[in-house]
């Protein structure tokens, strides 16, 4: 006998399901209503929200159905026409009431994400919510539910440093950046095409910076990195004539000396007149000599202050976690729900 | 009864302060209204001061240093929520703040509040407008001077490769670069309109108050054709926002002392 309709959870995250088979799990966004509906039109199922992103798959369901885990399974098998290697291949965790309020609570603040503390997940929860909500496939439980995780969330960001900091090498040049320029005037230069200068410059152009000229011994490599970035190449011998015009130099030449030495900065510092100038220096062996750190308005980064950064940012947030679990426990408990975990 | 109206304004820029370093310290600290409210209700005792000093002077309250010093810090105060908001410095009050707590805290302890006995005379709007768009200005430069902490800051943060909780608080060196230019720019704007409002006082050229008065102005236009022309780099530029400050506020003491 059913004491009334209760909350299922039912997903597959970067955790449980490698990428292959999550990205065949993965609902476009168009077609998100019509998958809500079916699920919802599923036997004794009321209510249906599916949070679709490229770490994870979840529906959230209110149901009074006996066999609600196997219900949902049979359907994403079928929706997806997985083949019986696939269906067989495909592990789930699968959470009922208490447990599913906790866990949505947790993946709303960002305490279930792979990069632990990140706020995208938040709007991605909203927009599924949204869409959920115009297709009207929720109602008072799955109502309730989110937008109760949706102060959560909030709370959480508020109340704790979770989100504080870099956790990366390409999301600490971009921090760093940020406190010393209005990244929109930015204008960046890439010396070398290491793997690494191309993901910050990546992260500076995502972040707004407003153009990028690439430089590399192999101009033809510069041509095609230039052309993935909208820039513009130059030749490798002619970047220190340009080196005036822009603010973020990322240099990853592999280089067996120093490249960019104090008395060229020197001179260009002259020409930008109080100007800032940040290098990042990507190389192994280094590129820019240190002691350029120590000129006007130059800031100097090389890899390893970077990635202590990066370090520093991951530690902090872990600090954090148990300050994040503990506030979300007591908000289980606002809400009525004192399962322990 | 406006000594404790000074007090209480005290106390809430030194909870403003406490409130700041605690969340700081714990790592929540958010940029938010709340933030905003001790420094607000310290500004309202100060805002009651002053009028009750008035109306007992009938005039302007700038009549000994304890009151100019209340006056300016009440400007600067103005300026931060003026400023804070305009150009959205993160940290602006908690700079702020400690420096009004600590004037306000000297003025309350010291013998400076010694009122000169006058005869109630009929106020001169010249010599009162004069008097207080000159110290508005001083609480410009003032704001430059912390903006300019603020800046140096930063920038040894940034140097030192110390990212940490009050680096990410702060704000970015570029919008620190440019508060402080356009406060020196308020700051010797409100200064020139403070000078020329003294013309129709017809005061002697050799008037102390009117050659400081002119020298912070001499010397402030220097600071803004220092920075138009960027002879120097944005570090010297806000260590001489700070420097700078210096002279406006000795010379607030000998002036009002004299």
């Amino acid at each position: 006998m059913s004491s009334g309709p209760r909350i299922v959870c039912l997903g597959i995250n970067y955790r449980t399901t490698p990428v292959e088979l999550r990205e065949r799990l993965a609902f476009p966004e168009a077609t998100l209503p019509d998958a809500n509906r079916q699920v919802q039109s599923l036997p004794a199922f009321s209510e249906s929200v599916i949070v679709s992103t490229c770490n994870r798959v979840e529906i959230y369901a209110a149901h009074e159905n006996e066999s609600a885990h196997q219900q949902l399974i049979d359907y994403l098998v079928q929706h997806f026409q997985l083949v019986p290697d696939q269906a067989e291949a495909l592990v789930c965790y699968k959470l009922d009431d208490d447990e599913a309020a906790r866990h949505l609570f947790r993946v709303v603040s960002g305490l279930d994400s792979m990069v632990l503390g990140e706020t995208e997940i938040f709007g991605q929860v909203k927009q599924a919510y949204k869409t959920a909500l115009e297709s009207g496939t929720t109602s008072r439980l799955l109502n309730k539910l989110v937008q109760r995780a949706f102060s959560v969330g909030k709370l959480v960001r508020e109340k704790t440093a979770i989100q504080r900091g870099s956790t990366s090498v390409g999301s600490v040049a971009v921090d760093l950046a940020g406190k010393i320029f209005d990244l929109k005037t930015c204008r960046v230069m890439l010396i070398g095409a290491g793997e690494m200068a191309r993901t910050c410059a990546q992260s500076l152009l995502s972040r707004g910076a407003q153009s990028i000229i690439v430089s590399n011994r192999s101009h033809d490599r510069a041509l095609e990195l230039a052309a993935e970035f909208k820039g513009s190449a130059m030749k490798f011998d002619e970047w220190e004539h340009a080196l005036h015009e822009v603010d973020i130099v990322i240099s990853s030449t592999s280089a067996p000396h120093f490249v960019v030495k104090p008395e060229l900065v020197q001179k260009v510092m002259r020409q930008r007149r109080g100007h800032p100038l940040f290098l990042i220096d990507i190389a192994v062996p280094r590129d820019i000599d240190p002691t350029v750190n120590d000129l006007e308005d130059v800031y100097v980064y090389d890899i390893d202050a970077l990635s202590a950064i990066a370090e520093d940012g991951r530690r902090e947030r872990e600090r954090q976690l148990a300050i994040c679990e503990q506030l979300i426990e007591e908000q289980l408990v606002k809400f009525g729900i004192t399962t322990p975990p | 009864m406006d000594r404790l109206l000074l007090i209480l304004s005290t106390f809430a820029f030194a909870g403003a302060v406490v409130q700041a370093l605690t969340s700081l310290k714990a790592g929540t600290w958010k940029e938010s209204r709340w933030h905003w409210v001790p420094m607000l209700i310290g500004l309202l005792f100060q805002t009651a001061f002053l009028y009750l000093r008035g109306q007992d002077h009938g005039r302007c309250p700038l009549t000994n240093l304890f009151e100019v010093f209340i006056f300016i810090g009440w400007a600067i105060v103005l300026l931060y929520f003026l400023v804070g908001t305009t150009y959205r410095l993160s940290l602006l009050g908690v700079f702020t703040a400690p420096m009004i707590a600590l004037l306000q805290a000297l003025a309350l302890f010291s013998s400076l509040d010694q009122s000169v006995p006058r005869e109630r005379t009929a106020p001169n709007a010249w010599l009162e407008m004069h008097a207080a768009i000159s110290l508005i200005a001083y609480a410009a430069f003032a704001m430059a001077c912390v903006t300019g902490i603020m800046y140096l800051v930063q920038e040894r943060l940034l140097k030192r490769h110390r990212i940490h909780g009050l680096f990410y608080q702060l704000p970015p060196i570029h919008e620190l670069g440019k508060a402080i230019q356009r406060l020196i720019i308020t700051g010797s704007l409100l200064l020139t309109v403070g000078l020329a409002a003294s013309i129709p006082l017809h005061l002697p050229i050799s008037n102390p108050k009117l050659v400081f008065a002119w020298t912070v102005w001499f010397m402030y236009l220097g600071v803004n054709l220092i920075i138009w022309r960027r002879m120097l780099s944005a570090r010297q530029t806000a260590w001489l926002a700070v420097v700078s400050f210096i002279v406006p506020l000795v010379s607030v003491g000998i002036v009002t002392r004299a």
